[in-house]
């Protein structure tokens, strides 16, 4: 699904990330852990085409990612990237369908109104299984936090996908909706049969959802099933000591 | 009661025979032109605008149109006709501010301001070796629609052909750009290359119109328009169509605001962009406001 070789990725003239190696099987749901500035974002972006890499190799879906990221268009349609903090001007004018729409868009040269009988048909479904049906023409800078990222989640599952890149999908939401949303991951990553490669900061969630763990810190620390990655040595490696026992106090 | 008939009666003569006399002056094949041009730069300045507003490059056509005044110059000095100069001074110029932003990483903004003012200054010293320049500045600074030749319809036409199929094939991708650029890239879009590709558009529709409007009032063909159709849009399509929109509505107005009242045709455009825009404010903005 995902191989990484030996990759490192440079910001400014700095390693951010070094050396890292890992791959990632069908239906699997791996989650990169690590304190802040510890280049996770470096590393998901550098995947994905977004940053240059200094070194190492990347095949997704056992295509080879270009040095300047290119990947075949089949290839891109079957991968979904949720970007941290998604943050767009709210000025924009754009509907919840419209954003849904441009999931499930190829985006070559085509005529706006091209298949727009099956664009309409897979934003309707996308947001119904978000129970997000009512948003359809809301402007997105009247949605609320929660709302937001099930309109980015109907943007992910408007058209079928592989691969689901998430940089802390959650972030931002309270208590409740992040259990909410959890839950309407999940299940939706076992009816779509997704793998998904997630960015979090919280432990307890990896512990309980995820089957893959990788501890990064500029280099990777340890990675494993989250009994062992997530035990108190492997989170010194990655966090340092400080960390685990504040952890192990509360 | 028969003074104020009487005053009727003069007042609907007199709007007739004003009316009439616009009517004339519209026959004549040089107000065709000028209105057609307006029309035309009205359609393109704001089908263009309404992208160029959101990725903040509203100060690029002023720039551009600031140093154009540069290229014109130089145009003077080496013999060449100003709208011979314009076309390929416009489209190098896009090319070195795409570079330079994305050399420099600087804010946007305060680069345009380094390279137009700097332009501006190398263009005020070249005039002074041309001597004496009787081409009128004037007619640069501020435009003269009248002018416009059967030739530079045709290839205004041209230009909005290409803008609308460009904008039309690539609507989604531009609209994701706009929206989120890492996402774009995510998606496999090659943003600088569209961003270019906008920016050299961009900048011939601001050549093109530089010598009907005038290098200081060109920007306001692109930027008013838009403003004014975000105010009044809920949707992306929406807002692009009505942007296009707004800019040629305006361009008829204007112009027979200037007929009618013998003003400067290009001011009296950018008037009737400005009491559009100023109309938008008052009209119930449900769409704009988070809950």
């Amino acid at each position: 699904m995902l191989t990484v070789e030996n990759l490192t990725v440079h910001r400014d003239l700095y390693p951010a990330v070094q050396d890292v190696s890992f791959s990632l099987e069908a239906g699997m749901d791996a989650a990169i852990v690590g304190p802040n500035g510890a280049g996770k974002s470096t590393l998901v972006q550098a995947i994905l085409g977004i940053l240059p890499r200094q070194a190492g190799e990347v095949f997704v879906l056992g295509e080879p990612l270009g040095r300047s990221g290119q990947l075949p268009g089949q290839v891109r349609q079957q991968i979904a990237y949720l970007p941290q903090n998604f943050l767009f001007d709210r000025r924009i004018p754009i509907t919840v369908e419209e954003l849904v729409g441009l999931g499930w868009e190829p985006l070559g040269l085509r005529w706006p109104w091209t298949d727009s009988r099956q664009r309409f048909l897979a934003i309707q479904q996308a947001l119904a299984r978000v129970d997000g049906a009512y948003l359809r023409s809301y402007p997105i800078s009247a949605l609320s936090g929660g709302e937001l990222k099930r309109v980015l989640l109907a943007y992910c599952l408007v058209r079928p996908r592989r691969l689901l890149i998430l940089d802390e999908a959650l972030a931002g939401l309270d208590i409740r909706s992040e259990s909410e949303f959890y839950q309407l991951l999940c299940q939706l990553k076992r009816e779509q049969g997704w793998a998904i490669l997630q960015i979090s900061h919280d432990l307890d969630m990896v512990r309980r959802h995820c089957d893959r763990v990788l501890c990064l810190n500029r280099t990777l620390r340890c990675q494993g099933v989250p009994e062992v990655a997530l035990a108190p040595d492997s989170l010194a490696a990655a966090y340092g000591t400080e960390f685990v026992r504040y952890r192990h106090r509360h | 009661m028969e003074p104020s008939l009487f005053d009727i009666d003069t007042g609907t003569d007199m709007i007739s025979s004003e009316l009439s006399r616009v009517i004339e002056l519209f026959q004549l094949p040089f107000m065709q032109r000028a209105l057609i041009s307006g029309v035309l730069t009205g359609l393109m300045g704001g089908m263009l605008g309404s992208f160029t507003i959101l990725r903040q490059l509203s100060f690029f056509s002023d720039a551009l149109g600031h140093s154009a005044l540069l290229g014109i110059s130089l145009g003077l000095l080496l013999g060449i006709s100003p709208t011979g100069v314009l076309l390929p001074f416009s489209v190098v110029f896009a090319l070195l501010v795409t570079y330079l932003l994305e050399k420099t990483q600087l804010w946007t903004d305060a680069l345009l301001n380094v390279i137009y003012s700097s332009s501006l200054a190398i263009a005020v010293i070249t005039l002074s070796f041309v001597g004496q320049y009787k081409g009128g500045l004037n007619n640069l600074l501020f435009g003269d629609i009248l002018a416009v030749r059967q030739a530079d319809l045709v290839f205004s036409i041209v230009l909005l052909v290409i803008c609308t199929v460009f904008i039309g094939l690539t609507l989604r991708t531009q609209m994701l750009i706009s929206l989120h650029e890492p996402l774009a890239i995510a998606r496999g879009i090659s943003v600088s290359a569209h961003r270019t590709a906008f920016i050299v558009l961009l900048s011939l529709v601001v050549g093109i119109s530089i010598k009907a409007i005038g290098v200081l009032l060109i920007s306001a063909f692109v930027v008013i328009p838009s403003c004014a159709a975000r105010l009044l849009s809920s949707t992306f399509t929406q807002y692009v169509v009505l942007s296009a929109t707004i800019g040629a509505v305006s361009a008829v107005l204007g112009m027979l605001l200037s007929a009618w009242f013998n003003l400067p045709s290009g001011p009296s455009i950018v008037v009737t962009q400005l009491t559009i825009f100023l109309g938008t404010i008052a009209f119930p903005r449900r769409r704009l406001r988070a809950s």
